[in-house]
């Protein structure tokens, strides 16, 4: 079935921006200052919203004529693509959006035809839907776990590789006691927030690098 | 694929000369004129990729350019602003991209690299100190009577000696120099494991265009290139590299974490590599070192890991294991055949023998030089994505232990098995091993090149 992977909903968004001449800058150029200024990591939108493993936004102008023998298209207009893979029921993770971080929502979609603002979620999510496609690729590198199972296990993986590093060599029934306890402490550990247990990277991306 | 003109390539892009002693100048051009004079001077003195019919002879030259350094050339600016954009920029700008910071940022590096200055390295090869003196004479001599370029600086390196013999010895007590690619077209002794792995399990040499401009690439295109076409036919980009390496620090190291490691020290210094320190490939012999291994040009460099998924017998972030990285990456090891690199390269500094005290300010350490038609797709990709960073080679973001910039918050995982002799061990707190002490990106151009540029023939139109 397309949109769902298991227990992983794929949610693919298209909504037209508003053309209008008088608009300076126009309002898919705000779209792009906005999204060049959302947070990522703890404070990103999706973050603090529940349920997101991997979300996009994109704003996409046209399609690009690359020359013969392809054919010129256009599109009749330009569109905010929203991509997300998210856990579960789409209508509890939509009111979720519109609950938790509605200025995010409003400052992106504002800019496109027909939003109705996410001060109502129950209007917000209908016009979503409206504006959905079928989603049939997913961001490979989500399993079928929720975001909490994931979050759960990045804490656990690096919680266990510490405590090998600190605990390499030490004899067995010392060991066994230190990791009972370990284990213990480590199931009462609150969940990390969403967003925290990214990679570490301090290099520059981009170019032809990646 | 016709055999390459070797009379128009540089020699030391053909083959590595393993000629034990090394001299590379650091040349300034201040008069466009008179830098192409030494040019044309210096052209019967460049040493091509010829076949040394009557023997290796005493010593070798070389040439190379920064973008700096054609400028002063006063090339036409249509030709300066057709060259890729990391060669434009230069090493010491992409930075930031390369991972070389903290310690290894530019503000660390020895003062030749700081003002930008550096215009040509010439690089001069020889079967000892004197015939490299002489060679450097003659061309010191031709840099005066022609006033063509001020000589900035040099380095000088050397194999590490064994009973007066050149071994291929680096100062950690690496054997090094394994597996440099093959290419389509170079005529080399060439041996398994050298060049792309082929769905058979056989290898073939890569395509012409991986190492040289002017000719096809993996992917069947024209690797980015200046203009005119013939400026940049067989030329290729060179990386040059400062490495210094903390001889005092990796030995404490390894002592210090082998102690608590099953295997033993010696073990425990092949798993860092994925080679033992006489260069048994640790995939090939797990246990031991095997001289005949080595010396069997059929098996030296003849490994994949397929059948090592879980890296208990080399580690899956060894360090050959992790910049080439062969079949490990799945589909055959077709993944990693447009980031190869070939290598040139002496140690520098005194060797101290093991046992000896040994101190981390010494200046001592590794010229890396790597050649290659790509900068940005295949030297600088390999140094972020496979040195700096661990994801392709699913360790998160561990870097390379051996030359990663690690600053001492570094891990290395050694996968291991349930034997006593083999046990999975992390190694933590890694600290920096080696440290970048400067260098720049070079065009090394052809002899025709060289010929136009010192005639002042450059026309992009």
């Amino acid at each position: 079935m397309p949109n769902q992977n298991g227990s992983v909903y794929g949610l693919t968004i298209l909504s037209p921006i508003i053309n209008d001449e008088r608009a300076t800058p126009s309002h898919d150029l705000q779209i792009r200052n906005y999204l060049a200024t959302v947070p990522t990591g703890e404070g990103s939108p999706f973050a603090l919203a529940p349920g997101t493993h991997l979300a996009r936004l994109v704003v996409m102008d046209d399609v690009i004529y690359v020359g013969s023998p392809s054919i010129e298209e256009h599109l009749h207009s330009k569109y905010l693509v929203f991509e997300s893979n998210c856990d579960g029921d789409l209508d509890s993770y939509l009111l979720g959006l519109a609950t938790a971080v509605p200025q995010h929502l409003d400052a992106i979609w504002s800019h496109c035809v027909g939003y109705p603002g996410a001060a109502n979620p129950q209007a917000f999510a209908a016009y979503m839907k409206a504006c959905q496609i079928e989603t049939t690729f997913y961001f490979a590198a989500v399993n079928d776990k929720s975001v909490p199972e994931t979050l759960r296990a990045l804490q656990t993986q690096r919680a266990v590789s510490d405590f090998i590093a600190r605990h390499q060599g030490m004899n067995a029934a010392l060991l066994q006691a230190e990791f009972a306890q370990f284990a213990t402490r480590l199931k009462s550990e609150p969940l990390p927030a969403s967003g925290s247990m990214g990679p570490l990277r301090g290099l520059k991306t981009g170019g032809r690098n990646e | 694929m016709s055999k390459l003109n070797e009379t128009d390539i540089q020699g030391f892009v053909l083959r590595g000369y393993n000629l034990p002693f090394a001299r590379y100048l650091f040349l300034h051009f201040e008069d466009s004129a008179r830098a192409r004079a030494l040019v044309g001077r210096l052209l019967p003195v460049i040493t091509t990729g010829q076949r040394w019919d009557h023997g290796k002879p005493q010593s070798t030259a070389n040439i190379a350019f920064t973008h700096r350094g054609l400028a002063a050339f006063d090339l036409p600016e249509a030709t300066l602003l057709s060259f890729p954009v990391e060669f434009l920029q230069g090493m010491k700008d992409r930075a930031a991209i390369l991972g070389d910071t903290g310690i290894n940022a530019p503000e660390h590096w020895d003062k030749l690299w700081l003002d930008n200055h550096v215009h040509a390295w010439l690089g001069i090869n020889g079967q000892s100190p004197e015939a490299v003196d002489a060679r450097c004479s003659q061309i010191q001599a031709l840099m005066q009577e022609t006033g063509g370029a001020m000589q900035l600086a040099w380095q000088d390196a050397a194999a590490i000696m064994d009973d007066g013999k050149p071994t291929s010895r680096e100062h950690f007590g690496y054997t090094d120099g394994f597996g440099n690619p093959d290419y389509l077209g170079v005529e080399r002794s060439t041996q398994p494991g050298q060049g792309k792995l082929m769905p058979d399990g056989t290898w073939a040499p890569l395509a012409t265009g991986e190492l040289l401009l002017g000719y096809a690439d993996e992917a069947g295109e024209l690797p980015v290139a200046p203009v005119p076409h013939i400026l940049a036919c067989n030329g290729t980009f060179m990386v040059y590299r400062k490495l210094h390496q903390n001889l005092a620090t990796f030995r404490a190291y390894l002592e210090e974490r082998s102690a608590q490691y099953g295997g033993g020290m010696e073990k425990l210094a092949a798993k860092f590599i994925g080679r033992w320190r006489d260069g048994t490939p640790v995939e090939l012999s797990p246990d031991w070192p095997d001289p005949a291994i080595v010396q069997d040009p059929n098996r030296n460099t003849n490994f994949t890991y397929g059948a090592d998924p879980q890296g208990t017998r080399c580690p899956i972030g060894a360090h050959v294991r992790r910049v080439h990285p062969r079949d490990a990456f799945g589909f055959n090891g077709r993944l990693i055949d447009r980031r190869r690199i070939t290598r040139r390269g002496l140690p520098y500094g005194r060797p101290v023998p093991e046992g000896e005290p040994a101190s981390d300010a010494e200046d001592r350490g590794i010229v890396f030089m790597a050649l290659n038609a790509s900068l940005s797709r295949q030297f600088e990709f390999v140094q972020q994505q496979w040195i700096e960073y661990g994801n392709d080679a699913h360790q998160g973001n561990d870097k390379d232990m051996l030359i990663g910039n690690h600053r001492g918050h570094g891990k290395f995982v050694v996968q291991g098995d349930l034997s006593a002799t083999n046990p999975p061990f992390l190694c933590t707190h890694l600290p920096n091993f080696v440290e970048l002490r400067g260098g720049d990106y070079f065009f090394l151009p052809s002899i025709t090149a060289l010929g136009m540029i010192a005639m002042g023939l450059v026309d992009p139109r």
